[in-house]
């Protein structure tokens, strides 16, 4: 529970995750678009959000389907060439749900490839965050925790630039807004 | 889908830029709150029925047990919501008091919600006791100084200002040479601009 107010934890775990539910479950027919009554029945397959999807297995209510993100189309455009492969509209926290979910599928090789794909795609992520201009093109692939890492590694280059350079040291507070009103 | 409406009301807070603050957001937590309820209510009556059947609430693994098992899980899930909601708002509304000052502009005003700004209120009197006892201001020279006085440049009439022991007339576009704990609130408030050359 130690992230318990982090933002991005929580919306990590709204990740759809197909399940396959091993027992029925009365009143709660909104989980079940194909219900007809308000029930979901034993043997049903339901899309669920990962924070209910996770309790209910744990409580063996019900199995987990692979999810789609990292199926074998992935891994191997990953191989192919990790840097130009769209990750984030796969899944925009790719990594923290990928570690997330491994427990539940036992599938033993999903953790050597998240790192696989971490490391190579890092590697070209923290070069672009030093140059110049970057196209959108190249921010729009990557996923939340690279954002994270690209505009960390882009903010010191700043810092670094303007502690050489020397000048303005007091600035504005940064929730005020960088618009300067017309007087 | 359960908890669709609560991770809206977060995402809203990730979209906007880090450090800044949205306005609060009253209807969506509203119907937040009123789910949760009705996850309460729903939840009441799968157990009433569980305990008419007469069947053992510890043991019991029926269909009612799993319903209620959901109901519950997502009223946890929307509380964590809510409450990461509000945490990471107070968050920014403490950093408010040392990057601002106690007195909020109009603006940021209107997007708080009455329980935060009496937070905020309260959490600028905590400070405030605090730095009246120790005789010393806090929330000044936050970036180290070089120089005890500084050259700024006034961005926008503030009239007479009393610095010291004599009062100093700051009108726009004039320069001057303060203390630095002088100029640093005017500076953060975006009232002057450090002058360099």
């Amino acid at each position: 529970m130690a992230r318990y107010y982090d933002l991005d934890d929580i919306i990590t775990e709204d990740e759809g995750t197909s399940v396959i539910f091993q027992v029925g479950a009365n009143g709660v027919g909104l989980l079940d678009p194909s219900s007809e009554n308000n029930n979901v029945e034993k043997g049903s397959k339901v899309d669920l959000p990962f924070w209910l999807a996770h309790e209910l297995y744990l409580r063996k209510a019900v199995t987990i389907n692979f999810p789609a993100c990292f199926n074998q189309k992935i891994r191997k455009e990953i191989q192919a060439d990790a840097a130009c492969v769209d990750l984030k509209i796969q899944c925009p926290y790719f990594y923290e749900f990928g570690c997330k979910i491994i427990p539940l599928t036992g599938d033993k090789t999903l953790g050597s490839f998240l790192q696989y794909a971490f490391t190579s795609r890092y590697k070209e992520a923290l070069s672009k965050s030093h140059g110049a201009g970057t196209s959108p093109k190249f921010l729009n692939r990557l996923t939340i925790e690279e954002t994270h890492l690209f505009e960390a590694a882009r903010c010191s280059m700043i810092n670094l630039k303007k502690w050489r350079l020397g000048g303005c040291r007091l600035e504005k507070a940064a929730i005020l807004g960088r618009k300067r009103k017309s007087v | 889908m359960y908890g669709r409406r609560a991770s809206r009301l977060l995402r809203e807070i990730t979209c906007c830029e880090p450090g800044q603050i949205t306005a609060f957001n009253s209807d969506t937590f509203e119907q937040v709150c009123n789910e949760c309820n009705e996850h309460h209510q729903q939840l009441l009556s799968l157990i009433k029925k569980i305990e008419d059947e007469q069947l053992d609430m510890e043991t019991t693994r029926n269909e009612e047990h799993y319903g209620a098992v959901i109901h519950h899980l997502s009223l946890l899930r929307n509380k964590r919501c809510l409450m990461a909601y509000m945490y990471n708002r107070a968050e920014i509304i403490q950093s408010m008091r040392w990057k601002i000052g106690p007195v909020l502009p109009k603006e940021i005003h209107e997007k708080l919600n009455y329980s935060e700004e009496e937070y905020f209120k309260n959490h600028s009197t905590a400070i405030e006791s605090y730095m009246s006892e120790l005789d010393l201001d806090l929330t000044v020279d936050m970036i180290p100084p070089k120089d005890p006085y500084i050259q700024v440049r006034v961005l926008y009439d503030i009239g007479d200002v009393l610095l010291g022991d004599h009062s100093t007339s700051l009108k726009q576009n004039s320069v001057h040479s303060l203390r630095r704990t002088d100029a640093e609130k005017f500076i953060s408030q975006g009232l002057m601009e450090e002058f360099v050359g």
